[in-house]
């Protein structure tokens, strides 16, 4: 076993769950975990030994992801893993695998790599996609020097040699949580996708590759923000798709959205740090058209994206977990509460999950090393579809994960974007057998 | 390059198929690349075993402790009779029901369940060691243990051959019912009157062979498969 090397900042040894956090240990079960996966697909082939090099130097910087989840007596809480690992193991053809807590020496996060690719997945109890992007990030960085390259530091890249600092680690959502007020929690059932279950942990990937430039060339057009266009094409791909279902009850089509709490405010957590939010179309209303949507998109957006806003919806959870009467309740029966609440309410009130992480950035050295980045949300909790965006240089990706067979919602999501005159470039790991 | 000709899209070189509709790929200038790697990996990978040895070894230790203690407690202190015989042999059943899942995670499930099968006789087996009676462990106990563990394990293998529905799996298990209730009955009746008949069993029987039949016609007929689904959802 390699010897680890731990810092002063890094004696403290366990942390309790952040708000996000707490929730999916809880929905976890043998065919489902919450991993996504970040990738960074490079230039050359990558050399696994050196990779395994590279994680070796970087696991000691982010010790919040040097962990183990382990269950209290009324909360579960994350704890410092000296066991060997984590190991990069080749690439598997069905990402985000459900993680089993006991298994793996305990790990949270895998490395993989295949040809020039090298993937990163986290349990969601870690850290958000923006939080696990510095640790991919750094460990490129890190690749890149093993093999000679100078990258330096900065613009993504955390320092290894120095201790990672106590904001790195903090929970903000008990930091910044202060609103006066509560947001309501439930609100109306949203379209559900339905399609045929895939066998045991299948993962459908449908990746899109699309220039930068001729969307934001589009979105400009309409006037509205890249993020708010690509909501508004899958808003206008899943209405299509409850036309063609034509169900006896229309229902409201909402986006569950992830939103980066750090833009609104001042925490350099590695941690866990976003809220939901949800655009709606609601086509009882009556038939919309794309600017329509995309108006209603744009608005809602505007309105709801402000800490004001955001800071109630963080409050209302901070609340829930500081109740005195909560935290004295044993974990199984939070667990049974959560789990019923989720399956029941939470899961159902949204159609489909989006997340972007953006404009990715990594110091100007990096981009000839680097082709582009990918983003998986990975599998869903019930069987729909879901998408993330990532986009690097001027290349954006667009990678749907879904358990279910059919891919309508791709397919009308992508003809939608090529009607729209952007050129659309599709990967997938499904194994298509012509007829 | 290749594109979809129904969606627009570029497809990737290796692509068979639009991953999007389904649409084969014919392009006599540039045919599909079966030479080049697929840009994702093909292999399928595995969720490693959860590893409880840790648990194992706990269990094993309280399951000892506390038969160990009871044994000397009864030769010691509380004797008379022989109680601890029935807490030494729920301890050591106990230990078979959850031990070896723990310590060997890949165990057959076939073998898992014989192994519970025995258990379970074997502690039958030391209750009848104190109330011999009339031979009732050989003659009902016994034969009710093994054709029980017969049964679970041949719905085991069904389940996992066939990958069955809930409906095909409740027509087994209201058919093993049934039968097993039968077996109850006439190795009952065989011992106590020495004689072959049915009454309550029957009644079981009948139960059942129409809750077969009634799903039996629901699974063949699938407008009537697709309606129960409906209604019956959870």
């Amino acid at each position: 076993m390699k010897e680890k090397k731990f810092t002063n900042t890094t004696r403290r040894t366990w942390y309790k769950l952040d708000l996000s956090a707490n929730v999916y240990p809880t929905l976890q079960k043998k065919s489902f975990s919450s991993v996504y996966r970040i990738t960074a697909v490079m230039t050359d082939k990558v050399n696994p030994e050196f990779l395994q090099k590279a994680v070796d130097l970087i696991i000691p910087r982010f010790p919040t992801f040097n962990v183990a989840i382990h269950k209290g007596l009324f909360w579960r809480y994350l704890d410092t893993n000296h066991k060997p690992g984590p190991f990069v193991m080749k690439d598997i053809s069905n990402p985000c695998m459900p993680m089993n807590f006991k298994s793996e020496n305990g790990y949270l996060i895998r490395f993989y790599y295949y040809e020039n690719r090298i993937s990163f997945e986290a349990f969601h109890s870690l850290a958000d996609g923006g939080g696990a992007l510095y640790l991919l990030i750094t460990l490129a960085a890190t690749y890149l020097n093993l093999l000679g390259h100078k990258i330096p530091i900065g613009n993504g890249v955390l320092d290894i040699n120095e201790a990672a600092p106590e904001e790195e680690l903090e929970d903000a959502y008990i930091k910044y949580a202060s609103s006066k007020i509560k947001q309501k929690r439930s609100q109306e059932k949203a379209y559900r996708i339905r399609g045929t279950k895939e066998e045991f942990y299948t993962l459908n990937i449908i990746n899109g590759i699309m220039p930068v430039d001729k969307l934001l060339e589009k979105s400009r057009q309409y006037k509205v923000s890249l993020t708010e266009y690509l909501n508004a094409v899958l808003i206008y791909a899943l209405l299509e798709k409850q036309k063609l279902d034509n169900p006896f009850r229309e229902r409201p089509v909402k986006l569950a959205l992830p939103v980066s709490l750090r833009r609104f405010f001042p925490s350099n957590t590695l941690r866990n740090f976003i809220t939901m939010i949800y655009p709606t179309i609601d086509p009882r209303l009556g038939d919309y058209t794309f600017e329509e949507i995309l108006k209603q998109v744009h608005f809602y957006m505007r309105y709801y994206l402000n800490d004001k806003f955001l800071n109630a919806d963080i409050t209302t959870n901070a609340a829930t977990q500081q109740n005195p009467f909560i935290r004295i309740v044993p974990l199984f029966i939070k667990d049974i509460v959560v789990r019923l609440f989720y399956t029941r309410v939470q899961d159902k009130q949204s159609t489909a999950g989006i997340t972007n992480l953006g404009m990715i950035e990594t110091p100007p050295e990096m981009h000839k090393y680097i082709e582009r980045f990918d983003v998986l949300m990975g599998q869903p909790f019930s069987p729909r579809t879901n998408c993330a965006i990532a986009s690097y240089g001027n290349i954006l990706t667009i990678n749907f994960a879904s358990s279910i067979i059919e891919s309508d919602v791709e397919m009308l999501f992508f003809r939608k974007l090529v009607k729209e005159g952007i050129p659309v470039k599709i990967e997938s790991n499904k194994n298509m057998e012509v007829m | 390059m290749s594109y979809c000709v129904n969606c627009g899209v570029e497809l990737d070189k290796t692509c068979k198929a639009c991953p999007l509709c389904n649409v084969p790929v014919v392009n006599p200038i540039q045919p599909v690349d079966t030479l080049s790697l697929a840009p994702y990996p093909k292999e399928k990978g595995q969720v490693s075993p959860a590893i409880h040895s840790d648990l194992a070894i706990l269990l094993s230790v309280v399951y000892s402790a506390t038969a160990i203690v009871c044994g000397v407690l009864n030769l010691f202190v509380f004797g008379g009779s022989v109680w601890s015989f029935y807490i030494i042999g729920i301890c050591i059943l106990l230990w078979i029901f959850s031990v070896p899942a723990f310590i060997y995670t890949k165990l057959p499930i076939y073998l898992s369940i014989l192994l519970d099968g025995m258990a379970v006789a074997f502690y039958i087996g030391l209750i009848a060691y104190s109330f011999p009676g009339d031979g009732w462990y050989f003659n009902i106990a016994l034969p009710i243990v093994v054709t029980i563990t017969a049964f679970t394990n041949f719905f085991a293998f069904f389940n996992r051959r066939n990958n069955s529905s809930i409906l095909s799996q409740a027509v087994l298990v209201f058919a093993g019912i049934g039968l097993v209730s039968v077996e109850i009955e006439i190795l009952i009746h065989r011992y106590f009157d020495s004689k072959i008949y049915l009454t309550w069993a029957a009644v079981v029987l009948t139960c059942c062979a129409i809750i077969v039949v009634a799903l039996l016609t629901i699974i063949k007929r699938s407008r009537l498969r697709e309606e129960v689904r409906r209604r019956m959802h959870i």
